[in-house]
């Protein structure tokens, strides 16, 4: 009895508190409702079983990591005081392990504290084997993860780890609840619907209603850290359509109030924007539209042989043919037809954060027909009787192959037209995207075997340190039939040099060391033309103009700072 | 013959022409003349037998004759009732005096209607009688026909076609006709059932004092039934006579060259079986020729034939041709 | 026709069955990947783990065999523990058909896709009926007239016009042109997750159904109508209807008792016939206006290579199209007096 009185007069108390606080500030739920449209709905709200990014960002809404990324790229903590790093003492000297330090203070939605044990089970429910854990290599070379105390877990690597963000920041790792999970692991994982569709979280949204690939409805967390947000009571994330129907609900009906990645042709989007009703916002990421080079022979007559090393291309290793590809290409043009306000032409297949970004290419910006043909000429490589390149009995003749998507059919017409110009004649060849990027093994079309000369398609990595993605150029990442052609290295392309320039920053943790390393790797890979990068592709997307607090961030969840959405008046 | 009997049935000039619709806005480019004036009188208790080839217009006639169709031109005068220009309701009131038999029984008897229904139907529309009233009738009805009165539930496919026929008799007699169009109405049956048929309907005239207009293309079953007979080429009538002097002497080239095909029935009394054959195809009703319109395959073609229509005349008592020959 | 019906059933059976196996068959030969569509960050050999999680490592027939008894026998155990409480086995670990996109049932999915699929698609099919049987009957009685033209005008256009074109012209009209404050403005897309409660609820619901549901009864009401209106003019030129004619029926007897009827007979087959697409949703029509029914859930397992998902939907069509068949046949004997079945 005493006890209960105790704890009703603590609630009264608090109510007592929260309603003063809601005097002098705004109460969390006074803009009512706001309305999201994914055109590609949410399937699960755990990021663990999809990977898939509206999986990713519908849960961003519901549960959170300990550190997110900004829109500028930088760490921010989110579920605790401080990002730790070697200056203060949380990362070790020898780089092998992290120690975080969660907020005080902090509850899941359904009022019981977060404590260190949620971390661990979260990092174990991942790295069981039997659970196919999409975001597994978030926790690579991963040996331990143990709570120190209540608030305090430290993470210990099997390696040194200069860069050792990768588990619990950004939207793809966030902490799950260990009570709501807990018969959840392993082989179990699936089978857990009621958790995988309304996890419980620490985020500014509970789920009401989930209705898988359609509609999900969330009220605002009643115990979100924050009261005064989430400033909108009930939200829901409609998914489905396409991206220009979408968009229309936001710019021209104002049936939602905010649009994700509107993949869809600039001038439908402008005359759209037009209408007055919304804004749109466009953000740039790592993501680049690249082509890779083929630097093995994809001849069908070479059999098992065939996109392996034993066979350097015909034509395709004289850098003088690949560098004259590049030189004939008009990035500007591309970047105008099939992006406009969502992408820009880039020389740099690291394009992005700023401190990563190599200008030594930027030569690469203007067309320089001429200068390819001269460049082919000097080489040796001359037109035939029909106006077609050779040498020694060698005709460039490619095979150009990409995914299915109309703006890439569009690129590979116009890049077929210049290389005509240039004495090179193209075959293209497009695949459906789910057989291009599935990896079945059985299929000759996927983007890995590389069937191909050469190939378009976009990459992008997550987060923003460029360590692992410029890891898949090395030699060991090449795709062959001994590794089930698993491996991130299309071009096939090999140097000692650069695998080198890779190891020296694995064992690097001053930032601007890192950057000068990732630079000169990306410009190894620019200045021997193996890769050709096209376009950076931004993020477009839109809200409608009574939204405010919208914040367009590429390196986490679009929905990161939902919390500070609000209504303007 | 019935002489002096008075004309239950009068027809003046009647024409039944069908437009031609072609192209894409379907303007009118013609007609079909399928009964291109035609006159004669049907008398009350005769059967006045309709022959022709196929195509001649003859069911056309019948059709027209009840107005199945909304006729082109002439009058056609039934039990003193001029019925050419009637419409609507006024027409459905002449219904119940005059009916038809139809060539294919299975066709012409809806395949969702039972045997009692079909046969109670115009009973419905035209009666007053109670439920039992009219199922007694149509037990009566299916007694003069020769059908069991337990066939009554059953549907039409599950007769022979005979009995089907049967069913259309029952049910064209359903409201006491006077007048009846058989139109073709053994056509479709079998020859061992024909007959019996045929005698159904002479036993039904008999019973009902009833009218036929018998039209078929089958000369033999025509000479067994009916009283008088007319001939009928290319929507015209060639000749109109009593039966027996018709079959014994035919004056129209045309019905010389039909009976001539027909099998005579004592080979030895055969004297004249030479058959004629005519040459070359009926024309299109769509274009007949000028003048007679037998003119082009006439064996006994004149000039007169080519450029001027025959004249209707009684060339001798009861009989009439359409013929220059008899001028 | 009770013995007719139970045969067919029965032949049924080994009929579905192998349609269940050539389904499985070509959606394994179908050259996808379940985690095809997921972002190219995540590493191969992570990608190969969930491939092994979903069991795409075992042989065909095991995994063939494994739907079989997740679909034959854990998903009717399962109903009946859920519908009646009776509990046959282990209710709770019971393992059920679960797609690898939601990792969670798919009957499970389809039960909460069926009511706004059958609002939508089944009142666009009501709709249709109701429109065309008019329409092909007066088209057919008053053959070449304006009418007739005029319906044969709308027909090509419903016919030839693609949805998603009529869709979007509606949406462009009446949501985008048409102010939201406006009593004629529609929703363009729609709210699965509405209840109708009240009135006005059902206004909204009247509202939100109302482009979705006309752009696929156009669609619809062209070909039946056209069906209804060829199957009238066979009737009409037919001899019982001089004979009804000349019984002296009125005309309005005539066309509606006779003539209908019996036109009616094939159009109601055909109607029953295409009561399995109802189920099976119009994949485009619900794309544009979000509602995400029975056709939206197959193009996103077939798009996911999510192979229990697609597996279990197709295989629950070919039952209705059998059934359905089964049905048509039924009521053609029940309709048409001449055809018995013994």
């Amino acid at each position: 009895m005493k006890l209960s009185k105790i704890a009703m007069a603590t609630a009264g108390a608090s109510m007592l508190a929260t309603s003063a606080f809601a005097a002098g500030h705004e109460m969390q739920g006074r803009d009512g409702h706001v309305g999201i449209i994914y055109w590609q709905a949410a399937s699960i709200l755990n990021p663990y079983l999809s990977g898939g990014t509206k999986d990713i960002e519908a849960a961003s809404l519901v549960i959170e990591p300990l550190a997110r990324y900004d829109q500028d790229g930088n760490m921010v903590p989110w579920l605790v005081d401080e990002i730790p790093t070697v200056e203060n003492g949380g990362v070790a000297e020898d780089l092998t392990s992290i120690t975080w330090k969660l907020s005080e203070g902090l509850v899941w939605s359904d009022g019981t504290p977060v404590t260190s044990a949620d971390v661990v089970f979260t990092a174990n429910y991942c790295m069981d084997p039997e659970g196919g854990c999409q975001q597994l290599a978030k926790f690579g070379d991963v040996t331990s993860v143990e709570a120190l105390d209540d608030l305090t877990i430290k993470i210990t690597f099997g390696v040194p780890k200069p860069f050792p963000y990768g588990p619990f920041v950004g939207g793809q790792t966030p902490i799950l609840q260990a009570a709501q999970f807990e018969g959840c692991s392993g082989a179990a994982a699936p089978s857990c619907t009621d958790q995988n569709f309304g996890p419980i979280g620490t985020g500014p949204f509970v789920v009401t209603e989930f209705r898988a690939n359609d509609t999900i409805s969330m009220e605002a967390n009643p115990n979100y850290r924050d009261p005064s947000k989430p400033a909108f009571a009930t939200l829901t994330f409609k998914g489905g359509g396409d991206a220009t129907a979408a968009a229309r609900t936001v710019l021209e009906t104002g049936e939602f109030d905010y649009a994700w990645n509107l993949q869809i042709a600039p001038e439908v989007l402008d005359e759209m924007e037009s209408a007055g009703k919304g804004t749109i916002v466009s953000g740039f990421g790592t993501l680049v539209e690249r082509i890779m080079i083929n630097l093995t022979d994809p001849n069908p007559d070479l059999g098992d042989e065939r996109s392996t090393v034993a066979h350097p291309h015909p034509f395709l290793s004289d850098i003088a043919v690949r560098q004259a590809l590049s030189m004939a290409i008009d990035r500007e043009l591309l970047t105008e037809i099939g992006y406009g306000q969502a992408g820009r032409p880039t020389c740099n297949v690291l394009p992005a954060p700023a401190i990563y970004a190599s200008t030594a290419n930027d030569a690469c910006l203007v067309q320089d027909i001429a200068g390819a043909n001269a460049l082919l000429d000097e080489a040796g490589w001359l037109p035939g009787a029909d106006g077609i390149r050779e040498k020694d009995g060698v005709r460039l003749s490619i095979l150009y192959q990409t995914s299915t998507n109309a703006v890439r059919q569009d690129f590979q017409a116009l890049i077929k037209q210049w290389w005509s110009e240039i004495g090179v004649e193209t075959e293209l060849k497009n695949i459906d995207a789910g057989v291009f990027f599935g990896g079945d093994q059985s299929s000759p079309d996927t983007f890995q075997k590389l069937f191909a000369d050469v190939e378009m398609y976009a990459n992008n990595f997550d987060g923003t340190d460029p360590e692992a993605y410029m890891g898949n150029w090395k030699c060991s990442e090449i795709p062959s039939p001994e590794n089930a052609w698993l491996g991130g290295n299309m071009p096939r392309y090999c140097s000692e040099a650069y695998d080198g320039l890779l190891a020296e920053m694995a064992g690097t943790a001053d930032i601007d060391e890192r950057a000068r390393l990732a630079k000169a790797m990306n410009d190894m890979l620019m200045q021997e033309y193996v890769i050709i990068p096209l376009v950076d592709r931004g993020r477009v997307s839109a809200h409608a103009n009574t939204l405010e607090g919208v914040v367009l961030n590429t390196w986490d969840s679009e929905l990161w700072n939902v919390a500070d959405w609000s209504r303007a008046d | 013959m019935l002489d002096g009997t008075k004309p239950l049935v009068r027809v003046d000039d009647l024409k039944m022409h069908f437009p031609i619709f072609k192209g894409v806005l379907r303007r009118r480019v013609g007609e079909v003349k399928a009964v291109d004036g035609v006159s004669f009188e049907i008398y009350e208790g005769e059967t006045l037998g309709l022959v022709g080839e196929s195509g001649c217009g003859k069911s056309t006639v019948g059709r027209a004759l009840l107005r199945l169709y909304d006729i082109t031109d002439g009058h056609i005068e039934i039990d003193g009732s001029d019925i050419s220009t009637l419409s609507g309701e006024a027409l459905r009131d002449m219904r119940p005096r005059m009916q038809m038999i139809f060539q294919d029984p299975q066709a012409s008897l809806n395949p969702r209607m039972t045997v009692g229904s079909i046969i109670a139907e115009p009973l419905d529309e035209h009666t007053n009688l109670t439920r039992k009233e009219k199922r007694e009738k149509v037990a009566k009805l299916m007694d003069a026909v020769g059908l069991a009165r337990r066939f009554a539930d059953r549907y039409p496919h599950e007769f022979s076609g005979g009995q089907r026929q049967r069913i259309g008799i029952a049910r064209a007699l359903a409201l006491n006709p006077k007048f009846i169009v058989c139109d073709e109405p053994i056509a479709a049956l079998d020859v061992s059932i024909q007959a019996q048929v045929v005698n159904l309907l002479e036993d039904l005239q008999q019973e009902f004092g009833l009218t036929y207009l018998f039209i078929s293309h089958d000369l033999s079953m025509v000479r067994h039934l009916a009283t008088r007979v007319a001939v009928m080429y290319l929507g015209k009538i060639a000749e109109l006579a009593p039966r027996d002097a018709l079959y014994a002497d035919p004056k129209h080239p045309y019905t010389q060259a039909l009976l001539s095909a027909v099998p005579h029935p004592d080979p030895a009394g055969d004297r004249q079986h030479e058959r004629i054959i005519l040459k070359g195809d009926v024309p299109s009703p769509a274009n007949p020729p000028k003048g007679c319109n037998f003119c082009t395959r006439c064996p006994k073609v004149m000039e007169i034939c080519r450029s001027e229509t025959p004249e209707w005349r009684e060339v001798d008592a009861g009989r009439f041709v359409a013929c220059h020959l008899y001028n | 026709m009770l013995n007719y019906t139970i045969r067919r059933l029965i032949f049924a059976i080994p009929t579905l069955l192998f349609i269940s196996f050539i389904i499985f068959i070509i959606l394994d030969m179908a050259p996808n990947d379940p985690t095809g569509n997921l972002p190219l960050t995540i590493p191969p050999e992570v990608r190969q783990k969930i491939r092994e999680s979903l069991g795409l490592d075992a042989p065909m027939y095991i995994r063939y065999l494994l739907w079989c008894n997740q679909f034959f026998i854990n998903e009717p155990l399962n109903m009946l523990h859920q519908w009646f409480g009776w509990c046959i086995g282990d209710c709770e670990g019971r393992l059920r058909v679960e797609s690898w996109i939601t990792r969670s049932p798919v009957v499970d999915s389809i039960v909460e896709r069926m009511p706004q699929t059958l609002w939508v698609v089944g009142m666009s099919y009501v709709v249709s009926i109701l429109v065309a049987v008019p329409i092909g009957v007066i088209s057919a009685y008053k053959q070449y007239s304006w009418f007739d033209q005029a319906g044969t005008l709308v027909s090509m256009i419903g016919f030839a016009v693609p949805t998603f074109f009529t869709g979007l012209v509606l949406q462009i009209v009446f949501s985008t042109m048409i102010p939201s404050d406006h009593w004629a403005w529609l929703p363009s897309k729609y709210n699965t997750l509405h209840e109708v409660t009240d009135w006005q609820s059902f206004v909204y619901q009247m509202r939100q159904m109302a482009m979705p549901v006309t752009v696929l009864a156009l669609y619809n009401m062209a070909q039946l109508s056209r069906f209804m209106r060829a199957s009238m003019l066979d009737n009409l030129s037919q001899d019982y209807v001089r004979t009804a004619r000349a019984k002296g029926l009125r005309e309005r007897t005539v066309v509606l008792v006779h003539v209908l009827r019996n036109s009616l007979i094939p159009v109601v087959t055909v109607i029953a016939l295409g009561v399995p697409t109802i189920f099976g949703g119009a994949i485009i029509t619900e794309q544009i206006f979000g509602v995400n029914g029975l056709g939206a859930l197959l193009i996103i397992g077939i798009q996911g290579a999510d192979i229990p998902l697609v597996q279990t939907l197709t295989f629950i069509f070919a039952v209705l199209i059998v059934l359905f068949n089964l049905i048509a046949d039924i009521l053609y004997g029940l309709l048409d007096p001449r055809i018995r079945y013994e």
